[in-house]
């Protein structure tokens, strides 16, 4: 019998599974590389874990704050640049997974970090498209993450390649690797795949306590289901042990982590509460 | 041996006033990491007007950049929302004002125009799924010449393209500078080579500045020559809050409170004036810092060191005379030398 364990644990944990030993893959700030940590720490010591920045085979001591954070380890075995990242790399083919978090996404995995329509209609900028673009299209495969995104019926706008239409569209552009494209998204609720004719996202499990109802709901598309459902990964003892050591934010919903960050933050220097209130009060005026 | 030339060793501000000008384009050298806030802030403080700003990241230091109202155009690949995803960010609230363009590229093709720009060709080659994207499609500022198209005349491929960026200035911070402008960085490269190398002007502000002998012993750390770099300026801690591999980690508790105040509005303002406009330097923001906070909390983020191993950079023939005074090819000495020119030499004063 495993631990309690929380949702946002499951779902780092089902990513982290993902991440085979010997894997050259590319992570994504956030929960992917703290899910790349964890494979490492468990089942797969000699994945080459890299950050965009050209951080390569690095081990993480603390989750990394960015993609060019080099204070989270100490040392790595190989130091290039973003250009040879995305063409030596990348581009020619020597990266096997990337690991990437979603802000929305269609039926054929195609995404967009960059502008969501707000319901007033004006442009809202997510955060913009960094390395997805590039690395969705030519790791040889890309697992998914979703936390905080949405899943729409037409993207705003498309900053990284999915299977585009659908079917074979992605292959015949003449300018994707063969077979490379989005493999599995997941999600606290759920874990989906795309079929292999049309490229459409498949629901493969149902996360545990999670109805099928309640995935469908958030899905504005008539949800294709596997024909048969597989069991969601569920983590082991030990994977959480790691987990809550090396992030303890990870284990909660960003809320919850943001406001336990914040109050230990300023529990811990009175004479920042003092700072912090004077602040407050400007920011009233 | 010292090289006869001269130190470029100056004060933030004097490189700044000499060398940022409104209406540059002011490109952030560092990838992030080891993010030049002291010299950003000494921009802000100089109040620098109409600047076009390369921004890989939209980090803290876009943020600070765009809020002291610096910055009206923005190439970007990224915006870092320290406010949360219903907080925004500053670069956002500018936007929306209609304060601020912003350019949308991505990582790879933000770096593939500097990297244009550093090797001193017009345009860059991109990898072809950019074609299928919005990045691609959508133009915004630079309209027509967001990207291009053209023909591989081997292949008979159409490759997209991006042109060559050239920024008027480059601020970067390092580990390690010597007085001549030497700048060595470790840690995440990014596109912190191509930004510096691109530029037309660069200010390296570093947290030490050291001997030449020590950047001739490591020459595989200098990451942009002297003869490229316009001023040194010494500056410890010269990327607090971020961090620089070596001397210190990021600043987790101030990052949260600029995080915080990027969510309200006017704190930020506030944030903006207690830290860079009521002190007139870097060293005045630490010790501001330490008064508020006490200085073992500053001394928690220091780096505990982890060394390289050493870089052998000995070599076997240091001279081709023996030990002793013969050549180790023609097996002669300096004196029957002397001798064999005028026996054998092609003289010219004969």
């Amino acid at each position: 019998m495993t631990k309690p364990y929380t949702r946002q644990e499951l779902i780092v944990i089902a990513v982290a599974r993902q991440i085979q030993d010997g894997d050259n893959c590319l992570l994504g700030i956030g929960l992917p590389t703290v899910a790349g940590a964890v494979a490492k720490h468990n089942h797969a010591p000699d994945a080459r874990l890299m950050m965009e920045s050209g951080i390569v085979g690095f081990d993480p001591l603390v989750p990394p704050m960015h993609i060019a954070d080099a204070c989270c380890t100490e040392g790595y075995s190989y130091a290039i640049d973003l250009f040879g990242m995305f063409t030596s790399i990348a581009g020619c083919g020597f990266l096997d997974k990337a690991v990437l978090g979603v802000a929305q996404i269609d039926r054929y995995g195609n995404l967009n970090s960059t502008y969501r329509i707000s319901e007033t209609g004006e442009r809202q900028r997510i955060t913009g498209s960094g390395g997805a673009p590039e690395f969705i299209s030519y790791a040889r495969e890309t697992i998914l993450t979703l936390k905080g995104g949405e899943f729409v019926n037409e993207l705003p706008y498309l900053s990284s390649p999915g299977y585009l239409n659908g079917g074979n569209d992605r292959d015949s552009r003449g300018h994707y690797p063969h077979g490379s494209g989005p493999s599995i998204l997941i999600t606290p609720n759920a874990f989906f795949g795309f079929a292999p004719d049309t490229r459409e996202l498949v629901l493969h499990a149902l996360a545990p306590g999670v109805p099928f109802e309640k995935v469908r709901s958030q899905i504005p598309w008539d949800l294709k289901v596997a024909n048969e459902l597989e069991t969601f990964p569920v983590p082991t003892d030990q994977e959480l042990d790691f987990l809550r050591c090396f992030s303890p934010r990870s284990c909660f919903t960003n809320t919850v982590a943001d406001e336990l960050t914040i109050s230990g933050t300023f529990e811990k220097m009175a004479k920042r509460q003092a700072f912090l209130d004077r602040c407050r009060a400007a920011s009233q005026k | 041996m010292e090289p006869r030339k001269e130190s470029k060793v100056m004060t933030a501000a004097e490189a700044v006033s000499r060398f940022v000008h409104d209406s540059d384009t002011l490109v952030i050298g560092n990838y992030t990491e080891g993010s030049p806030l002291a010299l950003i802030f000494e921009v802000i403080r100089q109040k620098k007007r109409g600047l076009t700003l390369f921004s890989q990241s939209g980090n803290i230091d876009a943020e600070f950049l765009v809020a002291g109202d610096c910055v009206d155009r923005m190439f970007s690949a990224f915006v870092t929302k320290w406010g949360g995803r219903s907080g925004g960010s500053m670069i956002e609230r500018y936007r929306m004002a209609g304060k601020l363009q912003i350019e949308d590229y991505t990582n790879f093709t933000y770096n593939a125009m500097l990297t244009a720009g550093a090797a001193g060709y017009s345009y860059m080659p991109v990898l072809p799924a950019i074609m299928d994207t919005d990045v691609f499609k959508e133009r915004g500022f630079m309209g027509d010449n967001k990207f291009g198209v053209t023909t591989c005349p081997f292949t008979g491929k159409t490759i997209p393209v991006v042109p060559a960026a050239n920024p008027d200035i480059c601020l970067l911070h390092v580990q390690r500078a010597d007085k001549y402008g030497n700048a060595q960085h470790w840690g995440g490269l990014g596109s912190t080579v191509q930004a510096c190398l691109a530029s037309k002007q660069i200010i390296v502000s570093c947290e030490e500045i050291v001997d030449h002998d020590v950047v001739r012993s490591s020459p595989h750390h200098t990451i942009v020559p002297d003869f490229r770099v316009d001023a040194v300026v010494k500056e410890p801690w010269g990327a607090h809050p971020m961090e620089l591999p070596g001397y210190y980690s990021t600043d987790l508790d101030m990052l949260g409170i600029i995080g915080y105040f990027i969510s309200q509005e006017n704190g930020f303002q506030e944030l903006i004036k207690e830290w860079i406009f009521n002190l007139p330097d870097r060293a005045s923001y630490i010790q501001h810092y330490i008064e508020l906070f006490g200085k073992p909390i500053l001394d928690a983020y220091k780096a505990r060191p982890y060394y390289s191993a050493p870089t052998n950079y000995g070599i076997g023939t240091r001279s081709l005379w023996d030990e002793n005074g013969r050549n180790i090819s023609m097996s002669v000495n300096l004196e029957e030398m002397d001798k064999l020119i005028v026996e054998k030499g092609d003289l010219v004063n004969d």
